[in-house]
């Protein structure tokens, strides 16, 4: 430990005991602030809401349980400490006695036993635990100073301040204020240009501007969309073993366009939980829903769907209560809360409404959403299509009378003609008889399997192109059960009298269906392993048609149909039929004559024919744009007749089930809304009402988290007993129903923190306030801490010129390690970007959840696979060794260090123009100096110039002046916030 | 990353979490916590015990290899090989893959007995037999997951769906590293491919990510991800550029005055110095050859499976990388780091597709460990080090004594395969204080445990027991729990059985 560590070691101590003390006065004790941690710390586990573990039917957690009768005593006896047992209990030497028992690794201080026994005297009074409670937005409080304030929050922030004896810090000068707010609004650093006209701008209103210009920029969304996805759990894969891809970054961007057009956060809440159950929702609305099938899915093979369906939905319970409440309801799985009062019940309420989705640990149901360019393409083409369409139905001019003629022709020679059996052969003695349309049908024998000699009659006449077969379906009850057919091979001969069979070749096999894997083409592919079959359309009547590749004329045909599959797929009734007319006109359709119409006008008429080659192409076009449209996963509900029946899972186990349970919210936060069903619509109405004392709270603590690096409550994920207190109580109250009030508009909560005095305050820190305040807790200094690793990423991309700006789009593979992705029986691989996507956001950084990007993860992001409600800030070597050696640094370094070069023809010069594209502010001359030390020291010191360059991806340049780039991407200052 | 920060600015640390219970002599508690050097703040009173172990090796082999084969003679299992299984033992059960009513298996290698215990082990480990008296079988575990990422996260972070913090990172979090320039938790990998569960099993869930594994890489790159200095800077000017950012960084704080860029100047420093010590550390060439020859090592080799799409059929018993992994978990152990993890993938014997047999690919993964297991164990005991390191074997759960039958219902050579089995397998620790010999008996044709059941929570709960961390007590405040390894119910236990 060093000497300074030490030192801020006692100056916290020295001033928890300061507070502490001062806490401990009799008067003045509240039971929220004082009383319930003791009591939530050591007593609730045994003594709290969970009927099952409580222990001496005693419960402590409500007055009410503290004062039922134990037989003749009680644990309260309001002011009377001698009278009452959980005194006597906790103030006992015998160690049998004694509570919390010893081996409960439970422990009371003195000063808790002081502060128990003061209590009781004072009455022992309950209060509801304060977030349980409505907010209440008091009057601002008064302040000494009163020049300080500058928006309502400042009154809090000062008077709080001054109660306790503190000053808020000086004002941060302009090139830092403009640091911090373009970096904390958008998540990049400002551009010098932005700078010097702030600095410039004398006008009262010089901030407001700066604060709505960046409120209106699209990295505004960039930025925040980062903070909501990691609540989402986002990423671009779906987890466990296999980890597959799953298409959802279209999400991603509905919550990027979401936060820039400010929507209010009731409507983001209700369209992300609920969207589908929206009178007819829009594709935006159902792609929000895409929030709740973030969950993981488990491809690994053998696994139970259900189980992992299961997992899913009390992820999304956990997820919903932990994101828009605070509130952990994960262990009310298992059983009642051990602390808040949520019991096993209240858990299975909520997870019977989120248990009637159609998701089941697969992809389904998917949804294709298109982006707002393909949307706009989207609808030119369809219009595109529907007017060619119109135009061909209109029919062009003399297209009537032509087709009439053309029709004609087919009432002098049919288009079909069927062919008459003159004679056949079959290995199972089967015959067939002829109807006088030419129908065939099997008249006895019913074999498994057999082969068929047909030889039929030529007509007279032109020569013939084609033949077609028509199976028509088999009787109910009929010869063969099976109701298939299966034409292995098909062969046709000419025959002429006295000379010798010669085999016909068939070509252009087409069928109005084949069964999959046996496809029409198969018959006459010369392997009789597969044909032509009709599973599963076998009951229905199916045609095929083949070309002679040379027209035969006069003489017989000899037809072999090879039906040697088994299991009785052989023809029952069928027709065989043959055509002299063009090939192109004969089609597999059922009805041959049918669509003749169309055909004439697909491509005989010419007017028509053009027309119907524009609608193909377009139609080709419009498949091929709908089939690049991402498809996202998204939540649909289960018809009601398919809702399932929700039962308590007993110890949190799905395969052991208990009593049944209705949808539901839990007793402690009052009813869904009048006319809300117990659905997830109702649930999100329900988060919104003003009722439900925590939304807003959880929401506001979250944004003052992201700016100041901790929330009022410290803890943002527990807002329940066991979490922190607020350190501002009023403010986080008063903020919370001013976000209502406003519309819920996360623009106007921004800017007026952006805008206070507060937010505005120097950052600096002095022996003096690090001893009466070491962790800022009442935020009399500006808020230091470690850029975010996005943010780290996207600054020095921004400084250094490099990063793309182009907003959304499918995830990223920007330079990782070679060998990082690893991953069981994956072919997926991490294919580096060369192009511009090598240089974009770190938001769009393809997230794989069982092997994040190791830049990433290093500076402490999360990998997806669960709700991150806060990410804890570390400070590592590790994080050292990326922005000191990574490709993506280096390469940055190179870039920053050729814009430096080309800024100057003077070093002094051409540093600062580097130092203030990282870090806004010029150099102090101590700083530009010993930078151009570093400058001419370097230059010997390098094992190899070029291959340094080329590091840096640079072909030439100054290696001295990159590696002096590098050196101010490392700065303490560059990775902190100022 | 498991180094030392600075709490103070680590904001996971509330004031709660970093001073134990508010209010409950929280100065002395937290001096001790902080001025121990190498211990953090972890949550829970008293949850360090006496230590019997200083470090952990943990060998993982991912996939799960077949007890029946290895260390459970079972002659009735023999007698009813080939037979179909009895109904008893399918009704009600899940299996990954088994349809119908599969075949029962019998051992497929010889046993004999060996050391001074007379304990049964396959023809397969030759070497392990050697050491046997020094080795604790566990014969009874069971477990309540039988797909490989969900038992394997439930081993190691106590919770069978991912976000939960890993052993490694419960270890150094509670104890802290013993060296200053090597991470406490380094895991290292053979066989071609990460464990099921990626790299979720050694990541650190809700605790800072500072105690999440570090993976050292063998495969010639940079064993640690970005150690080496951009090509062609040279250690010159990079001391050169640190220097200046050590001023400039000083300079900022004379003016800012957070100490946290003072920490970040000892984590550059502290960067500095790594990029030597690692490398040094995992640079086997340095090791006499009886050493290399005794774990069957070859420093720098690079295996053709590590790198291949299915390492599998690329298997060779020689093959030195897993030989490599145990020579360098001595060398880290030696220097102090507190968590070493082996994972070799590849045990997942179904026989239902070539390089994935119990009569084939079982033998070849053997030889790989086989010799490496004693060797460390050995070269453990001639430094004297053995008394303080504990080494845990294992899979994630065991096999059946059926034949897997969804691709073959006889059997086929090359194709001998068994199912996934969460009832019963083995297990076996040595080193730091467990009692050499077996524990517990499974039924005679190893199907269930007749004696002795350990659990998963039991194992955990022993690992932290011999590491000096009480499993009962040792949490981490998180939604609203204090978070255990061993889960928020009683049920581990510590096996007082297996401990001398």
């Amino acid at each position: 430990m060093n000497s300074q560590f030490r030192h801020q070691l006692f100056a916290v101590l020295g001033f928890v005991l300061a507070t502490s003390s001062a806490n401990g006065m009799a008067s003045d004790i509240s039971f929220n602030r004082d009383i319930r941690p003791i009591l939530s710390a050591n007593c609730f586990s045994c003594h709290g809401p969970d009927k099952k573990a409580r222990k001496a039917k005693l419960r402590l957690d409500t007055r009410e349980g503290a004062l039922w009768d134990l037989g003749g005593y009680r644990a309260l006896e309001p002011g009377m400490p001698d009278e009452s047992e959980l005194i006597l209990r906790i103030e006992s030497d015998d160690p049998e006695e004694v509570m919390p028992p010893s081996d409960s690794g439970h422990q009371l201080t003195e000063k808790d036993r002081q502060v128990l026994g003061q209590w009781v005297k004072a009455g022992g009074k309950y209060e509801t635990h304060w977030s349980f409670k409505q907010p209440v937005k008091n009057p601002l409080p008064k302040t000494r100073k009163k020049d300080w304030p500058l928006q309502p929050l400042d009154h809090f922030i000062l008077s709080k301040l001054e109660s306790n004896g503190m000053t808020p810090s000086p004002d941060l000068d302009r090139n830092r204020w403009i640091r911090r707010v373009s970096l904390d609004l958008t998540g990049l650093p400002p551009t010098l240009e932005e700078a010097d006209a702030f600095a410039a701008d004398k006008g009262g209103n010089a901030h407001e501007k700066v604060v709505g210009r960046l409120l209106d920029s699209i990295a505004y969304g960039e930025h925040w969309a980062r903070m909501w996805l990691d609540l989402a759990r986002f990423a671009d894969t779906k987890g466990y073993e296999k980890d597959r891809h799953r298409d959802v970054w279209r999400y991603r961007d509905w919550v990027i366009d979401a936060f820039n057009r400010d929507m209010p956060f009731d409507q983001f809440t209700i369209e992300q939980l609920a969207g589908d159950l929206l009178p007819k929702p829009t594709t935006e609305q159902m792609l929000a829903t895409a929030f709740h099938r973030n969950t993981m899915e488990n491809d690994e093979g053998g696994t139970d769907n259900e189980e992992f369906r299961v997992a899913a939905v009390k992820d999304r319970v956990d997820t919903t209560v932990q994101v828009w409440m605070g509130l952990t309801m994960g262990c009310a799985k298992c059983h009642s809360h051990k602390y808040d009062p949520i019991s096993i019940e209240d858990y299975y309420g909520v997870y019977a409404v989120f248990n009637q989705t159609e998701d089941a640990d697969r992809v389904v149901p998917i949804m294709p959403t298109p982006t707002p360019e393909q949307s706009g393409k989207l609808k030119e083409m369809e219009s595109e299509v529907s007017t060619l369409k119109k135009r061909l139905q209109a029919k062009p001019e003399g297209f009537v009378a032509a087709l009439a003629e053309w029709k004609d022709q087919f009432e002098k020679e049919p288009l079909w003609q069927p062919l008459r059996l003159l004679e056949m052969k079959s290995k199972k003695k089967v015959t067939l008889s002829q109807s006088k349309d030419g129908t065939l049908s099997v008249n006895a024998e019913n074999p498994d399997k057999d082969t068929w000699l047909l030889i039929l009659e030529i007509p007279k006449g032109k020569p013939l192109n084609s033949i077609r077969i028509d199976a028509f379906p088999k009787k109910a009850g009929g010869k063969w059960p099976d109701k298939n057919v299966a034409l292995r091979e098909l062969t046709a001969e000419w025959m002429k009298d006295g000379e010798l069979p010669i085999e016909l070749s068939l070509k252009n096999p087409r069928a109005d269906f084949s069964q999959r894997g046996w496809e029409v083409a198969k018959a006459i592919d010369g392997k009789p392993k597969a044909g032509w079959a009709f599973s599963p359309k076998a009951s229905d009547a199916h045609a095929a048609v083949f070309d002679f590749v040379k027209p035969v004329s006069g003489g017989r045909l000899r037809l072999t149909l090879e039906q040697e599959y088994g299991q009785g797929l052989l023809f029952e009734t069928f027709s065989l039929s043959a055509s002299s007319h063009p090939t192109k006109w004969l089609t597999p359709e059922l009805d041959p004559m049918r669509g003749m119409d169309r055909l004439f006008e697909k491509i005989e008429f010419p007017a028509a024919r053009e027309l119907q080659a524009k609608l193909n192409s377009a139609n080709q076009r419009l498949s091929r744009l709908r089939n690049g449209i991402s498809k996202t996963p998204i939540m649909r509900e289960l018809p009601p007749d398919r809702h399932r029946k929700n039962r308590i899972h007993k110890r949190g186990n799905f395969l052991d089930q208990g009593d049944e349970v209705e949808p539901g919210v839990p007793e402690l936060f009052g009813k869904l809304p009048i006319g809300a069903k117990g659905d997830r619509l109702g649930v999100a109405r329900w988060l919104m009402q003003p009722e439900n004392s925590l939304t807003a709270r959880v929401m506001v603590n979250r944004v003052w988290a992201r700016l100041f690096g901790k929330g009022f409550v410290e803890t943002e994920e527990d807002f329940g007993s066991q979490g922190l207190m607020p350190s501002h109580p009023e403010l986080l109250d008063w903020l919370a129903i001013d976000y209502r009030e406003n519309g819920w508009s996360l623009k106007k909560l921004l800017k007026a923190i952006a805008l206070s005095r507060t937010y505005r305050q120097s950052s600096s820190i002095t022996p003096k306030s690090l001893a009466a305040d070491p962790r800022n807790h009442l935020i009399g200094r500006g808020p230091r801490f470690r850029l975010s690793a996005e943010v780290v990423r996207d600054q020095s991309l921004t400084a250094s010129g490099l990063l793309t700006r182009k907003i959304g789009g499918p995830s990223v593979m920007p330079p990782q390690p070679p060998g990082v992705w690893k991953s069981t029986y994956s072919g997926e691989k991490w294919k580096t970007a060369t192009g511009p996507d090598r240089y974009r956001r770190a938001l769009y950084t393809y997230l794989k959840r069982t092997s994040p990007h190791p830049a990433m993860i290093t500076f402490d992001a999360g990998s997806g696979e669960v709700c991150q409600i806060r990410r804890i800030r570390t400070n590592t070597p590790l994080q050292a060794l990326i922005t000191l050696n990574d490709e993506a640094y280096m390469e940055a370094s190179g870039a920053l260090a050729n814009l430096m070069q080309k800024s100057s023809d003077n070093l002094a010069q051409k540093i600062t123009f580097g130092f203030r594209r990282v870090l806004t502010r010029p150099p102090k001359p101590e700083e530009l100096k010993r930078l151009i030390v570093l400058y001419h020291q370097l230059k010997p010191e390098f094992s190899n110039q070029a291959d340094f360059l080329s590091s840096a991806r640079l072909d030439e340049g100054d290696p001295s002046l990159v590696a002096l780039a590098s050196v101010l991407l490392n700065l303490d200052e560059t990775l902190m916030k100022p | 990353m498991n180094l030392p920060v600075n709490l103070q600015n680590t904001q996971a640390i509330t004031r709660r979490h970093f001073f134990g219970q508010a209010g409950l002599g929280f100065g002395s508690i937290a001096l001790q916590q902080l001025l121990a050097s190498n211990g953090y703040a972890a949550q829970g009173k008293g949850y360090r015990i006496p230590a019997k172990a200083k470090s952990i090796i943990y060998l993982h082999m991912a996939g799960s290899p077949s007890q029946i084969d290895l260390f459970e003679n079972k002659p009735a299992l023999t007698k009813f090989h080939g037979k179909d299984c009895p109904e008893e033992y399918l009704k009600g059960k899940r299996f990954a893959f088994i349809k119908g009513t599969p075949k029962m298996l019998g051992p497929v290698f010889d046993y004999k007995q060996h050391g001074q215990s007379d304990q049964w082990v396959s023809e397969l480990l030759p070497g392990l037999s050697s050491v046997i008296d020094e080795v604790c079988m566990i014969r009874s575990v069971h477990t309540e997951q039988f797909n490989h990422s969900p038992a394997q996260l439930l081993l190691h972070t106590g919770n069978s769906l991912l976000g939960y913090p890993s052993m490694g990172s419960w270890v150094t979090y509670g104890l802290g590293s013993e060296n200053e320039n090597l991470p406490g938790f380094v895991v290292l990998a053979s066989g071609g491919k990460t464990p099921s569960a990626g790299k979720s099993l050694w990541g650190s869930g809700f605790l800072p990510t500072l105690y999440q594994g570090v993976q050292c890489r063998t495969d010639g790159g940079d064993p640690i991800l970005y150690l080496s200095d951009p090509k062609g800077l040279g250690r010159k000017a990079r001391r050169k550029t640190l220097d200046a950012i050590k001023d400039l960084n000083e300079y900022q704080h004379k003016h800012i005055g957070d100490p946290e860029t003072l920490t970040r100047i000892s984590q550059y420093e502290l960067a500095f110095r790594m990029q030597m010590s690692v490398p040094e550390v995992m640079d086997l060439s340095k090791e006499p050859d009886h050493i290399l020859k005794l774990y069957g090592a070859k420093p720098g080799h690079v295996s053709e499976a590590e790198s291949a799409a299915d390492p599998r059929r690329l298997y060779k018993g020689n093959d030195p990388t897993f030989a490599n992994n145990c020579l360098l978990a001595r060398r880290l152990v030696e220097n102090g780091v507190r968590f070493v993890q082996l994972y070799d993938w590849g045990w997942d014997h179904h026989g239902s597709s070539p390089g994935e047999s119990i009569d084939e690919t079982l033998p070849i993964k053997c030889q790989q460990i086989d010799r490496a297991i004693a060797g460390l164990i050995t070269d453990l005991k001639q430094r004297g080090l053995f008394e303080q390191t504990l080494i845990v074997w294992g899979g994630e759960f065991g096999r059946t004594p059926m034949m897997q039958n969804n691709v073959n219902s006889t059997l086929k050579k090359g194709f001998y395969g068994r199912d996934h089995h969460p009832h019963a397998f083995t297990m076996w620790m040595a080193g730091a204080g467990t009692k050499p010999g077996a524990y517990g008996q499974t039924d005679d044709i190893g199907y269930y445990i007749a004696e002795n059941p350990v659990g998963i929570r039991d194992m955990q709960a022993t690992i932290l027991h011999q590491i000096g961390l009480n499993p009962h007590r040792f949490s981490f405040p998180y939604q609203g729990l204090d978070n255990r390894l061993i889960g928020p119910s009683e049920e581990g236990k510590v096996i007082k059985g297996i401990l001398s």
